[in-house]
């Protein structure tokens, strides 16, 4: 087995014992990225890794993430590294500064290895609709099925055995949900709790960083390390951090774990169901409380229509700055605005046109009551259920995903009539700003889907240990197409 | 028919913080083009806005001097609109919770009796990048971009472009001496947008309002509007609606000329900046922010007057705030020197500033200098003597003492015995013009006083010399 | 709320400074009817009279302010490098027209 397959602390392990060392770690990374044929990558950073990698001579054995290679994002800001979050409007564009992440992992003496595709602008979550064209689900080698988005590249690449981890982002679901469907943990902690600065905004309200891992553990080992107060972030949060990498799997007996019915109801896909119910019963087998609570289906059919009305107003503002005029393509006008026009007409798609469309609408002054200021109620109400669940439950579990990952053709970017409460539940978490983490529940098929905790806010170790502890049951920690696992429940 | 003008002011104040409103970027506009940028001025992806604590403390000053209603909860909101000049898309600014409402101001009107302007909010936001024009191009200078600003709403309470003028100048006055701005309206640190319109006198109504800009002098803001008014009067009495409209003043003529009709408001689309998690302001914070505060314009007329000066001397040392500030260091240990300081500030220094063409900051000279001269002049010193003194270190540098020796000069005695004893010398002397005076010729006195002083060697004070002379000159 | 036809859409787009083809205004038309009616549903929602918009996920107010000191400016060629039009150390765009 590789090192690349094995858990961060099995491979700083080896690290540290210098059975391997980072130069050969990156060395194998970059030759599993070349051979991927998933178009994961934005951009493959071979000789800056190289170089950083072999400058990584002595071990430190206190640091789990010395010499670990990861990927991140491509709407992370790369001092020098072109940057374009997957849109030809910021073609071209290097930045000035790091991302606040993309330091703090260079301090640990992380390896970045390369930039991974989304969806334009991160607006998206279906991998489909990057300027590189479709991300594809390694678990499909007939590239029929999409991995999802909008943080495609990095699920594919981490699911693929590429990396031990990735960064991702996530407003909706952009992480939790691709996660469900390549088989990874992914997760996003409490708003706030990891600095934004340096993440090309969509929707700041609801925007998280986020990481794809193999397991629990890796999760918090990687969160241990993004999360703390930034001052460049005014929004990051000044309570103290935990040490989440000394979480270990919670006793489950009496933990209350809350199921929320309309959702689990809205699930057709009978695999995916009967798994449901095999991991309740172990759960409860473990000792939880498993309770179903009710929600409000007008509350849950309202998480879609509310979500793109807040995301798209609040994406509309935040990409005004690309204008051709700064950095992205330059292309010319008789006059400023065509200046601009030249610049957004060719730079952005068409899906991102018709959202900032909608978005620009919702704020209009004859529209937002209607609009903008019912969705920002409707959130409100939303978020104020999901706080009086948490207030006698430790955690809220779900299905991710109402299935495995959909095959391409049969997706849609397209506003729909039908309310998928299944498909966009997840965005509950951005909403209230909440702790989520999508572990895989089972493979159906040979494809996996995941189910989703969400806990309390700041209280991302507890939602940890949770996480750990479901793992024991799945037996799908360290899960990657390299590693097959058996599912068990 | 009888129209009454309805006059509203919007002032935006450039703070001179240290750094930008949202960024750490130095605050410093008059570098070279685009060397005061950090990320954020040129809404780079992924950066965001980080308050300036400095700013909030000055809109607080500022808000309070203005008698308002500070709001402790800060909260930012956004303005979309695109502009060139506008690097985000967006600018950050204080819609719908303002630092402070509710406040007014109280001015001299026209008829010099006081009159109450109440002003409607003030709130803090950025400024956008600075645009060169050319014949067929435009430069982009990114240095005053996220420049702090504080814009000052008025309610429409003026009249008449006296009382206009003279709440600018009391803001500009209150912004200034508060350390909030060097409020230069010449240089744009300072600006005003005016809303004017008409109405028949005893009329609630509010006719069309027209906006007027580049109106960089309080004086032009008077004219403008004098023009103005009587413009949209005459539209008015000749049939003509008045448009809604922007005008620009132009100097040369005195008069506003039209630059754009103004078409459907533009929809901002403000929502609450999502960046900006809301900043709550301690009662301690606040206060200290408005205790700390340096004193403003009307505290600093009063002491002066205290001290001993008129009105209109006050006036011009305070219209100078580095020559109130010189004015208060020279006089920090002798405050009874205050009327002969401010008379060398008023009249000599001024003077000196206008021959060199410098600015009170650039004067050669230290505080404490005057002061030692002003004590020349209280010890009994003449006054042209101490101004010697003073032409000689300003030229010089040096002491007082130092010029005073240079220049020879030497204290006059205005002791009654020894002025006696050289008048009653003179007048021994010289009996023909004891006979002239006597015949009504007052200039035998001239050539009296003038015989003592030659006898004294410049000794003794001319005043002394006359007073005495006029007394012997009885008994004789 | 403001009536949406094509030529509402096409004015909204041109606003934000970009042009769709024609399709996609028809599509972005059925969007809006589907939006539409989602958000009408949305506010027969019980209750919804009784909740402020919210804006932040929770309660997360501070009393952070940045304290004001100036950091070092960029280079200034770095800060212009990403420009595509550049002239004299600016910016430079077609004349701006008052």
């Amino acid at each position: 087995m590789s090192y690349l397959d094995q858990s961060i602390r099995d491979i700083h392990r080896a690290l540290v014992e210098r059975l391997t060392t980072p130069l050969d770690l990156a060395k194998e990374v970059l030759a599993r990225a070349k051979a991927s044929k998933d178009n994961a990558f934005e951009m493959i950073l071979e000789d800056e890794a190289l170089a950083f990698a072999s400058s990584l001579t002595e071990p430190e054995e206190d640091n789990l993430l010395w010499g670990i290679p990861y990927l991140a994002k491509d709407n992370f800001s790369t001092k020098d590294i072109e940057t374009t979050a997957s849109s030809n409007v910021l073609n071209g564009y290097k930045p000035l500064f790091d991302a606040t992440v993309i330091r703090k992992l260079r301090e640990k003496k992380c390896v970045l290895i390369g930039k991974t595709t989304l969806d334009e602008l991160a607006m998206g979550g279906t991998g489909t609709t990057g300027h590189k064209g479709i991300t594809y689900n390694p678990y499909d080698p007939s590239h029929q099925r999409m991995v999802g988005g909008s943080s495609c590249g990095s699920a594919a690449a981490v699911a693929a055995g590429i990396v031990p981890f990735a960064l991702g982002s996530d407003t909706g679901d952009s992480v939790r949900k691709p996660a469900s469907y390549a088989g990874l943990v992914g997760m996003k902690p409490t708003w706030g709790r990891i600095s934004r600065y340096g993440l090309f905004p969509f929707a700041p309200s609801l925007d998280h960083v986020g990481f794809f891992t193999r397991s629990a553990d890796d999760s918090a080992i990687v969160l241990s390390t993004l999360a703390g107060r930034d001052d460049m972030d005014s929004t990051s949060s000044v309570k103290p951090v935990d040490d989440y990498a000394s979480a270990s799997p919670a006793n489950l007996t009496g933990k209350r774990i809350a199921v929320i019915r309309e959702i689990v109801d809205s699930i057709t896909n009978p695999e995916v169901k009967a798994s449901f119910d095999r991991s309740i019963d172990a759960l409860k087998e473990a000792g939880a409380v498993v309770d179903f609570v009710s929600f409000g289906l007008p509350e849950l059919q309202a998480i879609y229509p509310t979500y793109i009305v807040i995301s798209c107003a609040e994406a509309t503002s935040n990409d005004a700055n690309l204008d051709g005029i700064k950095f992205g393509p330059f292309l010319g006008g008789k006059t400023y605005q065509e200046v601009m026009s030249n610049a957004r007409t060719a730079g952005f798609s068409e899906l991102i046109k018709r959202r900032f469309v909608i978005g620009s609408f919702a704020l209009m002054r004859e529209n937002q009551d209607v609009l903008f200021l019912r969705a920002q109620k409707v959130r409100a109400k939303i978020v104020a259920k999901v706080n009086e669940i948490l207030k006698d439950h430790d955690v809220i579990y779900v299905p991710a995903a109402p299935g495995v990952a959909p095959k391409i053709a049969s997706s849609s970017d397209k506003l729909s009539n039908e309310y998928l409460i299944a498909d966009n539940h997840l965005a509950l978490g951005n909403f209230a700003g909440l702790p989520s983490i999508t572990l895989p529940l089972t493979l159906i098929d040979g494809l996996p889907v995941g189910i989703n905790f969400m806990g309390r806010a700041f209280e991302e170790k507890e939602l940890l240990s949770i996480a750990e502890a479901f793992e024991n049951i799945s037996g799908l920690s360290g899960l990657s197409v390299h590693e097959k696992k058996e599912a068990r429940l | 028919m009888n129209f009454e003008a309805v006059i509203g002011l919007e002032i935006h104040v450039e703070m001179k913080t240290k750094s930008k409103m949202f960024s750490a970027s130095p605050n410093s506009f008059s570098r070279e083009p685009n060397t005061s940028v950090t990320p954020f001025d040129m809404a780079y992806p992924g950066t965001m806005p980080r308050v300036n604590k400095q700013a909030v403390i000055n809109a607080i000053r500022v808000a309070n001097a203005l008698h308002m209603t500070i709001d402790p909860l800060v909260r930012f909101d956004r303005k979309n609109y695109f502009y060139s000049d506008l690097p985000k898309g967006f600018q950050i600014t204080q819609q719908f919770h303002p630092i402070g409402r509710d406040g007014y101001l109280d001015i001299e009107g026209k008829d010099g009796q006081k009159k109450r302007i109440r002003i409607e909010r003030i709130h803090m936001e950025e400024d956008t990048c600075k645009q060169l024009h050319f014949a067929d191009y435009s430069l982009l200078d990114y240095n005053r971009a996220g420049v702090p600003l504080v814009e000052i709403v008025s309610m429409p309470d003026m009249r008449n472009g006296t009382e206009a003028m003279h709440y600018v100048e009391a803001i500009r006055n209150i912004v200034l001496y508060s350390g909030t701005s060097d409020g230069k309206m010449e240089e744009g640190s300072l600006r005003v947008d005016v809303n004017v319109s008409i109405r028949p006198y005893g009329s609630q109504e509010f006719g069309t309002k027209v906006e007027l800009k580049n109106l960089n002098s309080t004086k032009n803001i008077e004219t403008a509007l004098d023009y103005e008014i009587a413009r949209q009067s005459a539209c008015l009495l000749s049939g003509t609606p008045v448009r809604q409209e922007t005008r620009r003043f132009d100097e040369a003529s005195g008069r506003t000329v039209l630059m754009r009709v103004k078409t459907d408001a533009v929809d901002y689309k403000y929502f609450p900046e999502p960046n900006i998690t809301p900043i709550r302001l301690s009662d301690a914070f606040v206060q200290d922010a408005i205790d700390t505060c340096p004193e403003l314009y009307d505290a600093k007329r009063e002491r002066y007057l205290a001290a001993g000066l008129s009105g209109t001397d006050a006036d011009i040392i305070l219209s100078n705030i580095d020559m109130a500030a010189f004015f208060e260091a020279s006089i920090a240990t002798k405050p009874a020197l205050s009327k002969i300081v401010a008379n060398f500030l008023i009249v000599e220094i001024n003077a000196y500033l206008n021959k060199k063409g410098i600015e009170m900051k650039d004067l050669p000279l230290l505080p404490a200098t005057l002061a030692d001269i002003a004590t020349f002049q209280n010890d009994g010193y003449t006054h042209k003597q101490c101004a010697d003194i003073l032409v000689h270190v300003l030229e010089n540098g040096g002491t007082a003492e130092e010029a005073r020796i240079a220049r020879k000069i030497e204290k006059q005695s205005s002791n009654d015995d020894e002025v006696l004893a050289f008048v009653t010398a003179a007048l021994d002397a010289n009996p023909q013009s004891i006979i002239d005076f006597k015949a009504g010729k007052d200039r035998a006195k001239g050539f009296l006083v003038g015989q003592v002083m030659k006898a004294a060697k410049g000794k003794v004070n001319p005043a002394a010399v006359a007073k005495v002379l006029d007394a012997e000159l009885a008994k004789r | 709320m403001k009536e949406i036809n094509l030529d509402v859409l096409r004015d909204a787009a041109n606003r934000l400074l970009f042009d769709m083809s024609d399709e996609e205004y028809r599509t972005l038309l059925e969007e809006f009817g589907v939006l539409t009616r989602q958000m009408e549903t949305i506010g027969r929602i019980e209750g919804l009279e009784n909740y402020e918009p919210m804006t932040f996920p929770f309660d997360c107010e501070t009393d952070y302010l940045r304290e004001d000191e100036p950091e070092t400016p960029l280079p200034r060629e770095e800060a212009l490098r990403n420009a595509g039009s550049v002239q004299d150390n600016e910016i430079k765009l077609p004349k701006v027209v008052l």
